[in-house]
């Protein structure tokens, strides 16, 4: 982790846009609603997340968390709502366009270009900062060489600040140990320079030790890049250390939002789901 | 049985029936007796004639070669030497005589039994040719003998270092290559005037004794040398500084562009034909490349561009077309064929633009299906009586004027004289490939295949690059199709079967997915060799079957694999260099990656 800290992340890898000072949303969902033939997966849900915030999204297993992330990133279309991210309504634009207005997100079962190289695999994160279009790759022109070495030393610079070792700039991604492709993941994520970084469940088959690396990795990215976060997890540990804010999702429905105390300390959210794992996190 | 018989024997023996099926159904095709008169070595064993080991004898020499080979390499179990030893040769003595067991009672089987009737190659004359002239009784009890000998000596080899064995292997493979090449090498050597060589290597058709000694133990004591641990030839070429590196680089860039240039000229028109054709169809792999191998997405029905592009050229400059060869007309013979070779890469994009349109929500194999449908609605289109007047039906269309070197105004001709455009346009192909690959463009084309939706989610337009993947890929294809029309002259409906597609998809496999060299490879030997061992005429698809099923079994990546390789290589030259690397910088070493050099402090 050592790496982490010791990264030269203000310099290249510096905050996306300078954080406006107006304390405002990042993101404004409103009356959200998801159904599948019949199932309701999301039932109006109402949801903020305050700029630079780190805010999680909480819930048993099926109460539709990765159901809601994967209708703020595009790739399902709310059945009714509106999602309003950085002040454009992104109900109905495709996923690729999402990236585009700054928002990046990461897997709950790890999702690679297992069969690209580590950094090929940050610089189609980037690919969207990236201008070169095909006809000019093809005359090689200067503008593209110049990109494509920015975009490298930006990649590069990504791993140091994951605490990806540089030796493995070359390696394919599918075969690095476990961590570190969640690491590669956060990378990827980052290239994009989002505004918004979605984690899903960034812990999920961690270690203690490596899960506390990975709370404080999550903790770094968002003093040095002026992130806003929003962390879907199970791992109670790292939701009471690392946020702010937490919403409770239980069957769709969210039942509960508050500062990490006021949750622990909510009868109704204890019932729905902690009620299993009280002892955890009381001890 | 299983009691009785060891897992040692019972493994022998099935691989030695296994042997033995695939030679018997080599003699049921008539593959084997196709060759029976091509003489691998001349003279071995009588005076004239192709002798004994022709060709024929040598394929099913090989199945018994190769069967113990795998034994061999699979018992060498034992600790004991002894007790390994005869595992090993016990072993695939045992699958050898298995094998030419089950040939011999083949043999007899036909003997007694005539089934010419509905194994037309089976007839009494090849089973007297598998026999040695002799009654099948000896012939069968000389395979057994045969099967024993070649199989034990390939199961010996297992014993031997992995240095030596891969040399000897090599030796045998690059005489056999050299013997089945003749009717290419032949001439050309004939052409240079090395007349001295040639009877030296060749006599009637195969290798001369001399020569075929004088290969093996070249090329085994070459390979043997190579391969050494300390290799004086290879540590050099590895610690060569990197300019030096460089240079004969550029030196060996140089040696095969002036090779291209002067191949026509001393190879015969058959070859440069051949050549010709390698060249078409290295253009469509490179395009077919940029689709399945760059984009991931499977199509079958690529063949549509290769007709697109030809029919293009046809009807633009073909005086006597539906479209009385417009651009012929306006640029005269000369010129005709450069006026419309825009025009074909244009609608060649807009054909893969408008093929690509509708398949956008498909994948893998339902993508793959829709495509082969699309390749073969494009040749009945062509053929269709409905369509006749425009594309000529199945008489095609003819009379393609000649392409003619602008400014200069030489006709091109002859096959030889079509190779330098072809090499020319098969450059660029290669160039644009390889620009590509390396690229923002081609990064997006790779991730969509490794995972769609993620790609999508991660800032690429899939829906563009998957359109964009068609169109380029789509252009080559019509390229080659340009080219071919006009080498030709004319073009037929025929000339643009599905197998065209899947010969392409082939050299990609073959060659390793997504490279250019392997492309280049697979060109070569998948349209190349079968061109030049004429003997194989039907056969042909046949071995690339089996060719393919054995690669994938044996060798997944491909002849040049693109990524894990060259990790490999690049861990095995880093290792072996980092020592130098300050004698080289002058300082401490920089921080490097592989092959990434690292800005000390960014910005």
């Amino acid at each position: 982790m050592s790496q982490t800290t010791a990264a030269d992340g203000q310099s290249e890898v510096s905050a996306p846009v300078a954080a406006e000072a107006d304390g405002g949303r990042v993101l404004e969902v409103r009356g959200l609603t998801k159904r599948f033939e019949g199932l309701v997966a999301n039932r109006d849900i109402d949801f903020d997340i305050p700029r630079q915030g780190i805010v999680s999204v909480i819930g048993p297993n099926g109460a539709g968390k990765t159901t809601f992330f994967n209708q703020i990133t595009g790739l399902y279309e709310p059945t009714e709502g509106t999602i309003v991210f950085d002040g454009t309504d992104v109900v109905g634009l495709s996923p690729h366009e999402i990236v585009e207005l700054g928002m990046a997100r990461t897997y709950q079962n790890i999702r690679l270009f297992e069969n690209m190289s580590v950094v090929g695999n940050i610089l189609v994160g980037h690919h969207v900062r990236m201008r070169a279009q095909w006809w000019q790759v093809l005359f090689n022109l200067p503008s593209v060489r110049r990109e494509e070495k920015a975009s490298m030393d930006y990649a590069l610079e990504l791993m140091d600040l994951v605490g990806l070792r540089r030796a493995y700039a070359e390696d394919l991604a599918k075969n690095l140990p476990y961590g570190d492709q969640r690491r590669l993941e956060i990378a990827r994520a980052l290239a994009s320079r989002p505004k918004l970084l979605l984690l899903d469940e960034p812990t999920a088959g961690m270690n203690p030790a490596e899960t506390l690396q990975m709370t404080q990795l999550i903790a770094h990215l968002r003093e040095t890049l002026g992130l806003t976060i929003l962390l879907i997890e199970h791992d109670m540990k790292v939701v009471m250390g690392v946020s702010e804010r937490i919403t409770v999702l239980d069957h769709g429905e969210k039942i509960a939002e508050g500062t990490p105390l006021e949750i622990r300390t909510n009868p109704q959210v204890i019932e729905a789901y902690l009620g299993k794992q009280a002892a955890g996190i009381e001890g | 049985m299983g009691r009785v018989l060891g897992k040692r024997t019972r493994h022998a023996v099935g691989i030695g029936l296994v042997a033995g099926i695939v030679v018997i159904y080599l003699v049921m095709v008539g593959l084997a007796n196709a060759f029976a008169q091509r003489p691998a070595i001349t003279g071995i064993g009588v005076e004239s004639g192709p002798g004994l080991l022709t060709l024929g004898r040598v394929m099913i020499g090989g199945a018994f070669f190769l069967a113990g080979l795998a034994v061999g390499s699979r018992f060498l179990g034992p600790q004991d030497r002894r007790e390994r030893l005869l595992a090993v040769v016990g072993g695939s003595a045992l699958t050898g005589a298995v094998g030419g067991a089950s040939l011999g009672a083949f043999m007899l089987f036909a003997a007694t039994v005539p089934m010419s009737d509905i194994f037309l190659p089976v007839t009494q004359g090849a089973v007297s040719f598998l026999a040695f002239g002799n009654p099948p009784e000896i012939g069968a009890i000389a395979w057994i003998l045969i099967g024993t000998l070649t199989a034990s000596a390939a199961g010996a080899l297992a014993l031997l270092q992995k240095r030596d064995r891969s040399a000897v292997l090599n030796g045998i493979a690059f005489t056999l290559l050299v013997s089945l090449i003749e009717p290419i090498l032949r001439p050309i050597l004939g052409q240079v005037g090395l007349r001295e060589v040639t009877a030296f290597l060749y006599s009637g058709g195969g290798l001369t004794q001399h020569a075929a000694v004088f290969l093996f133990a070249g090329v085994v004591i070459a390979s043997w040398a190579w391969e050494r641990p300390a290799a004086p030839v290879r540590m050099r070429m590895r610690q060569m500084p990197q300019a030096n590196r460089r240079r004969a680089g550029l030196a060996f860039a140089v040696l095969a562009i002036v090779g291209l240039l002067v191949l026509p000229q001393i190879s015969t028109g058959f070859v440069n034909q051949v050549l010709v054709n390698v060249g078409f169809f290295l253009m469509l792999a490179l395009g077919l490349n940029i689709v399945v191998g760059y984009a991931g997405l499977l199509d079958l029905g690529y063949v549509a561009f290769y007709a697109v592009g030809a029919y293009t050229m046809a009807l633009l400059t073909a005086p006597t077309s539906s479209l009385g060869g417009p651009l012929t007309d306006l640029g005269g013979v000369e010129y005709g064929f450069w006026l419309a070779l825009p025009v074909v890469i244009i609608v060649a994009a807009l054909v893969g633009i408008f093929i690509g349109a509708p398949v956008l929500r498909l994948r893998g194999d339902y993508l793959a299906i829709v495509t082969l449908g699309f390749g073969e609605i494009a040749r009945f289109l062509l053929r269709s009586e409905a369509m006749r007047d425009s594309l000529g039906g199945p008489a095609g269309v003819v009379g393609i004027p000649n392409m003619h070197i602008p400014f200069v105004g030489t006709e091109l001709v002859s096959a030889g004289e079509y190779f330098y455009p072809v090499v020319g346009f098969a450059a660029i192909a290669a160039y644009v490939a390889w620009r590509l690959s390396n690229s923002r463009t081609g990064r997006a084309w790779n991730a969509m295949r490794e995972d769609e939706t993620v790609a999508a989610a991660t800032g690429i337009n899939v829906t563009n690059y998957k359109l964009l993947a068609f169109a380029l890929g789509g252009t080559l294809g019509g390229l080659a199709g340009g080219l071919f029309a006009v080498q030709l002259r004319s073009v037929y409906p025929d000339s643009f079967l599905l197998i065209i597609s899947f010969t392409a998809l082939a050299i990609i496999i073959m060659g390793g997915m997504g490279t250019i060299k392997g492309v280049v490879a697979g060109a070569l030997i998948l349209v190349g060799l079968p061109e030049a061992l004429r003997e194989f005429g039907e056969y042909r698809y046949l071995l690339y079957g089996a060719a393919l099923v054995a690669m994938m079994i044996l060798r997944p990546e491909g002849f040049f694999p693109s990524r894990i390789r060259r990790a490999e290589l690049h861990e095995d030259i880093e290792r072996e260099e980092e020592p130098q690397l300050p004698e080289s910088h002058g300082g401490p070493p920089a921080e490097t990656t592989r092959g990434v050099a690292v800005p000390d402090t960014p910005r």
